[in-house]
Formats: C-alpha cells, sequence, structure tokens
C-alpha cells in the first residue's frame, strides 16, 4: 500500500492552501466572533473549483478523485473549520447523493448552479427525535397527485440558513422503520418550507445550522431522489462518504492548530530559552505529530478505497472516530503548548478547540462509528 | 505571434527556517514557482488573452525544475505550454548563466513578440535578469512595468517610479520586468490544476541549444551576515501592551528612535 500522492493531488494541495491563506483565513477569526457565514467566499469557491469537486466535468464540476476532495477540506480546514464543513456539507451530502441518485433531469437542473456556488446545498436528516437512530424519521411525505406534501421538522441542518437546495429524508409510506423513508430535493422558496433561527453554537460558529420546518410544502414527484423507500440507504451511503469529509475537517483543524503550537513553542521564551527547548514541550509536539500522521494515513486510505469503489463504510467510519477524538486532544494540547494566552481569543487555538468539538459529533457521532466498527469486527 | 514568461521554480521563502546564525535554510522548504513569476504569468496571460498570442513560460534550472510537478505547477498558472531547460550544471545558475540560456531558448522559438519576467528572484533578489537578457537579445529593457500593453509591434508600459507614473512606448521585441504589484497573484483553481497535465510541456538540456556552460564566477558575499551581530534579545510578546513598550524601550537604547 502506498500513499504517494500524484502530482496533482499534490499541486491541488498547494493550490487549496494559497486560496485558504489569501480569503479563508483572513476572516476566520472574524466570523466565529460573530457568528457569521463566510457568505463572500462562497463565489470564490465556486471559481477556485472547490464546490463542483464531487460533481462530473459535464454538469460543471471538477469531478476529482476523492483524496484530492480530502486535501481540499483538510486544507480549507486548517485555517477555517467553518468554510471546511461548508464546502464538505455542501458536496458530500448534498452534490454527492443527486450525482448517484439523481436523474438525468435532476442533474442537469441542479448540479451546474451547486457547481458554481450560485446554489448551496444542505442535507435534511436528523430530526429532534430522530438523530443517531435515523430509521426513527417522522417527517412525512404523502403522495398527492403529481406532487408529495411534506410535513415535519428537521433540526442540526448545516448550510441551512443560506443553501438553496436541500435533499430531505421524508416517511413515504407505512412500510415500518427505515424501508418506509424516501429522500427528496427540496428547494428553498418552496411555499410552506421556512428555515428556523440558527443555532448559537461552541464551535464552527460561522457555520450556519438552523432548523427547517415543513408546513404542507408541496413539491412534484419528479424531485424524488431515487426510487421511493431508498432514502435510508441513500442517507447512509451519502454519510459514507461524508464521515471521510469528516475526518478530513478534523485534520485540517488539528493541522493548523500543530503548526499554531509549533511556531509559538519556537517563539515563547521562559528560563532565557524557547520553550520548543524544554522537554515537556517536546512531547507534546512529538504526539501532536504522531496522532496527526495516524489519523491523515486513515482518511486517505479511507478516501483511496471510496474512489477505488470498494467498501468503505468501515474505513470510514474508522478515519471519523479517529480523527474527530484526535482533533480535540491535539487542539487541547495545542492549547497547553500556549499556556495561557492559547485560553485566549488572541491565539486561534481555542477557537481551533471549539471547532474540532463537533468533528465527534456530526454525521454519526463517535460512539456510532464505534458502533459501526464492532459490528464488522464481530458479525 | 508568441509571449514569453520566465519563472524560477525555487524553494518557497515561507518555508525556509533561520538558524540561529542568522542563516537561511531552505533545506525542509518545498519549491514552488515563485511569487514574482507568479505575477509575472498573470501579466503575459492577460496580454495573450488580449492578442491571441501563445503563452510559453520558459524556465532555468537544476533537475527539479523538470520535473513533471514542476512544469505542471507552472502551467496550472495559465501558461499554454512550458520549455525548460534542466541540467544539473544548472543548479544555482547564476543571473548571467540563465539569462544565456533563456536567450538561446528565446532565439529558437522564433516569433516573440515580448519576454516578461518577474520583478525579482526569489533567492539572490538580484534584478538582473530582465536587464542580462535584452542585452543578450539586443533588445530594449523596461523595469517596474506596472501596467503592459501590446499593438502589434508596439508595447505600451506604466512604470510607478517614486517620482511619479512614467510611460513609455518600446518598439517591441522587448523584455519587460513586470513590478512586484502589477497584479495580485490568484490562487490556481481545481480546473486549471486539472488541465495541467494535458498541456504540452519539454524538458531540454543545454546542450540542445547549442550551450556549453562557462563555470560562473561564484557570488561572494562581503557584508556580515546580520545575525551574526545580532544581540539576540527576544521580547516576550505574550502580553502585547508590555512587549511594544519593551520594543520602544529598546529601539530608543539603540538610537533607533530618538
Amino acid at each position: 500500500m502506498s500513499f504517494q500522492l500524484t502530482d496533482e493531488q499534490e499541486l491541488i494541495r498547494s493550490s487549496v492552501r494559497e486560496f485558504a491563506e489569501a480569503e479563508v483565513a483572513p476572516i476566520a477569526a472574524e466570523i466565529d466572533k460573530n457568528h457569521r457565514p463566510p457568505l463572500e467566499t462562497v463565489p470564490k469557491l465556486g471559481e477556485m473549483g472547490l464546490l463542483g469537486m464531487l460533481i462530473p466535468e459535464e454538469y460543471g464540476g471538477t469531478h476529482m478523485d476523492t483524496i484530492s476532495f480530502a486535501i481540499a477540506i483538510e486544507e480549507l480546514s486548517r485555517v477555517c473549520g467553518t468554510t471546511g464543513v461548508l464546502v464538505e456539507a455542501h458536496s458530500s451530502l448534498c452534490t454527492w447523493p443527486i450525482v448517484h441518485y439523481g436523474n438525468e433531469e435532476q442533474k442537469q437542473k441542479y448540479l451546474p448552479a451547486l457547481a458554481t456556488g450560485e446554489a448551496i446545498g444542505a442535507f435534511g436528516l436528523t430530526e429532534p427525535n430522530a438523530g443517531s437512530d435515523a430509521g426513527a424519521t417522522t417527517t412525512t411525505a404523502v403522495r398527492d397527485g403529481d406532487d408529495f406534501i411534506l410535513n415535519g421538522q428537521k433540526v442540526f441542518i448545516t448550510n441551512g440558513g443560506f443553501a438553496k437546495t436541500f435533499v430531505v429524508m421524508a416517511r413515504s409510506t407505512d412500510a415500518p422503520g427505515v424501508k418506509g423513508v424516501s429522500a427528496f430535493i427540496v428547494e428553498r422558496d418552496t411555499p410552506g418550507f421556512t428555515i428556523g433561527d440558527p443555532e448559537q453554537k461552541m464551535g464552527i460558529r460561522g457555520s450556519s445550522t438552523t432548523p427547517l420546518f415543513f408546513s404542507d410544502v408541496r413539491i412534484p414527484a419528479a424531485n424524488l431522489l431515487g426510487k421511493e423507500g431508498q432514502g435510508f440507504e441513500i442517507a447512509m451511503q451519502t454519510l459514507d462518504g461524508g464521515r471521510t469529509g469528516i475526518a478530513a475537517q478534523a485534520l485540517g483543524i488539528a493541522q493548523g492548530a500543530f503548526e499554531a503550537a509549533v511556531k509559538y513553542a519556537k517563539e515563547r521564551v521562559q528560563f532565557g530559552k524557547p520553550i520548543a527547548s524544554l522537554q515537556a514541550i517536546q512531547w507534546m509536539i512529538a504526539d501532536m505529530g504522531v496522532d496527526i500522521e495516524a489519523g491523515r494515513a486513515l482518511v486517505y486510505q479511507a478516501a483511496d478505497a471510496e474512489w477505488k469503489g470498494q467498501p468503505h463504510s468501515i474505513p470510514s467510519a474508522i478515519a471519523k472516530l479517529y480523527c474527530g477524538e484526535m482533533a480535540t486532544r491535539v487542539t487541547g494540547k495545542a492549547i497547553q503548548v500556549h499556556g495561557g494566552v492559547g485560553y485566549t481569543e488572541s491565539y486561534p487555538v481555542e477557537r481551533m478547540y471549539r471547532d474540532a468539538k463537533i468533528t465527534e459529533i456530526y454525521e454519526g457521532t463517535s460512539e456510532i462509528q464505534r458502533l459501526v466498527i464492532a459490528r464488522s469486527y464481530l458479525r | 505571434m508568441k509571449i514569453v514568461v520566465t519563472y524560477q521554480w525555487a524553494p518557497d521563502p515561507a518555508e525556509a527556517s533561520v538558524g540561529s546564525d542568522g542563516k537561511v535554510d531552505f533545506s525542509r522548504a518545498k519549491s514552488a514557482v515563485s511569487d514574482y513569476d507568479a505575477t509575472a504569468i498573470q501579466v503575459g496571460r492577460a496580454l495573450a488573452d488580449a492578442t491571441g498570442a501563445a503563452l510559453i513560460g520558459v524556465s532555468v534550472g537544476g533537475p527539479a525544475a523538470g520535473t513533471p510537478v514542476a512544469t505542471k505547477a507552472a502551467l496550472s498558472r495559465g501558461l499554454d505550454e512550458v520549455l525548460v531547460v534542466a541540467d544539473p550544471t544548472l543548479e544555482g545558475a547564476g543571473t548571467l548563466t540563465t539569462a544565456k540560456v533563456i536567450a538561446a531558448v528565446v532565439k529558437s522559438l522564433g516569433d516573440v513578440a515580448l519576454v516578461v519576467t518577474g520583478d525579482s528572484s526569489i533567492d539572490t533578489g538580484a534584478r538582473m535578469t530582465a536587464p542580462v537578457l535584452g542585452g543578450l537579445l539586443g533588445w530594449p529593457v523596461v523595469t517596474d512595468a506596472k501596467s503592459v500593453e501590446l499593438a502589434g509591434a508596439a508595447i505600451t508600459v506604466s512604470r510607478v517610479l517614486p517620482e511619479g507614473v512614467q510611460t513609455l512606448s518600446v518598439a517591441g521585441p522587448a523584455v519587460i520586468a513586470s513590478s512586484a504589484d502589477a497584479s495580485k497573484p490568484k490562487a490556481p483553481g481545481m480546473k486549471d490544476v486539472m488541465a495541467a497535465a494535458k498541456k504540452p510541456a519539454a524538458v531540454k538540456a543545454p546542450a540542445d541549444f547549442g550551450i556549453a556552460l562557462a563555470p560562473e564566477g561564484a557570488v561572494k558575499s562581503t557584508g556580515k551576515v546580520s545575525g551574526s551581530s545580532r544581540k539576540g534579545v527576544r521580547i516576550d510578546t505574550s502580553d502585547p501592551a508590555a512587549a511594544a513598550a519593551e520594543l520602544v524601550s529598546a529601539l530608543r537604547t539603540t538610537g533607533v528612535l530618538s
């Protein structure tokens, strides 16, 4: 097994890093402080081709391999976890299911705008009583002639405040549990579809996380994604890729914190010499570096499996579990290296620590990942 | 018609480290198209788009300059094709050698209306490649070009100088050194990166142009490395206000501030 990146993957890293340093990093602290989505960055992301990474070229995308996609998410997240998840959720959770389960008409209608950023995508699965238990979905979609009528509520929807295209799971048949769930494409301006106030979160504060309310929302049956009753499968397949993306986000956040810690350790003088010369600091730096390299190997392995069409549920769960918890460990140590100032907003590591925590929770908690992984070993 | 942009594949200064002796260590720095030359490529791209000319990147350097990742990196910035003269003897080549090789390449291309260079080189910062190249080609040279227009053989260059803005009309072909702020380098987009592999890239040796490289005199630094005379005073920046006060005090003590 080799993890030698291709020339293109190396160049994608350097290009996205250059873009992220110039366009994303300068506003990362401000959007966090003001809980403000970085909407001014969206057209720039589109121009860079970072919103159509999973979309085929014939629909305006750049159709990059999944390792390249992970690298791009990693590099954006290295300077801003909010921007990382904006692109990740848009790509993995909205464009991916339309590419893989949409019919030709749906692809032509939705993908070009999603590739440019004219439309940002979101994914509606979680409900107040259907979080980790996705089969408990209670949002309904009732057939009425050529339409479906949606009623219900979703919560914690990333990009909810400004997304135009939503992939939404709703129960459309009487079949019990997961078999009755179908996937639909819902446009933001559909009558009866309203977006609630954004959550005030601990981290990724610039990311718009909102509830969605459906009150007799009439959508054409042509917006059924895949087949009726296929929604749970679509959701799970979507999340398999999404987990690798979130693992990449966690990896990028950790990398950013690590670099900040190394820089600070070399600059901060105590006892007449940089604290980097102290073994206590060196050991933390070493542990952080090892943790990140292990996580990076897991992310690229999961991404590689997905790109090659190999089963990747377990690799993506392993990468998500490890990197989510790794990011919390590494960002925590980065604060420790900084000492008191690391706990203040004067340095980025406290923001990174807050941003990291969510990667242990969304798109499947660490506990769900452990469940998935354990089942694979115990079956 | 062709427009040539010269570029350098060089270690990225942002990844270099400075040792306690004041010496810059590039050994662990990844290489990239220099920032100066990324600017020049954008200037050349705009001219090529306006005139329909082909935009050809020319680079001279050690073997690393001819690797696929190096040529693709340059192509992803907007060049139509690249021609690299790469050879171990060209590793760290000085201005004269570099300019001689570029001049030979430019002559071999034919129909070159303009050569655009960066403002300076990322390593030595000598700012001499454009003047020496112009001398070897027998072409006019304009440096500090903030903007360039090309209409047939007529080249109009605006230079922003301390005295004001100077506009020059030059009969081409010419060598133009674009100023560092002639454009803001933009990161290559994903489509640019993916398309780079499909563009032509030729890697040649000096002998392909009939060039026999003569040993060039080594550059000798006659000044002290600044780090060696530093006092090594470090200021703790954890309290910005106290750090600023300490800095001002130190500058007053040394007479920098009155």
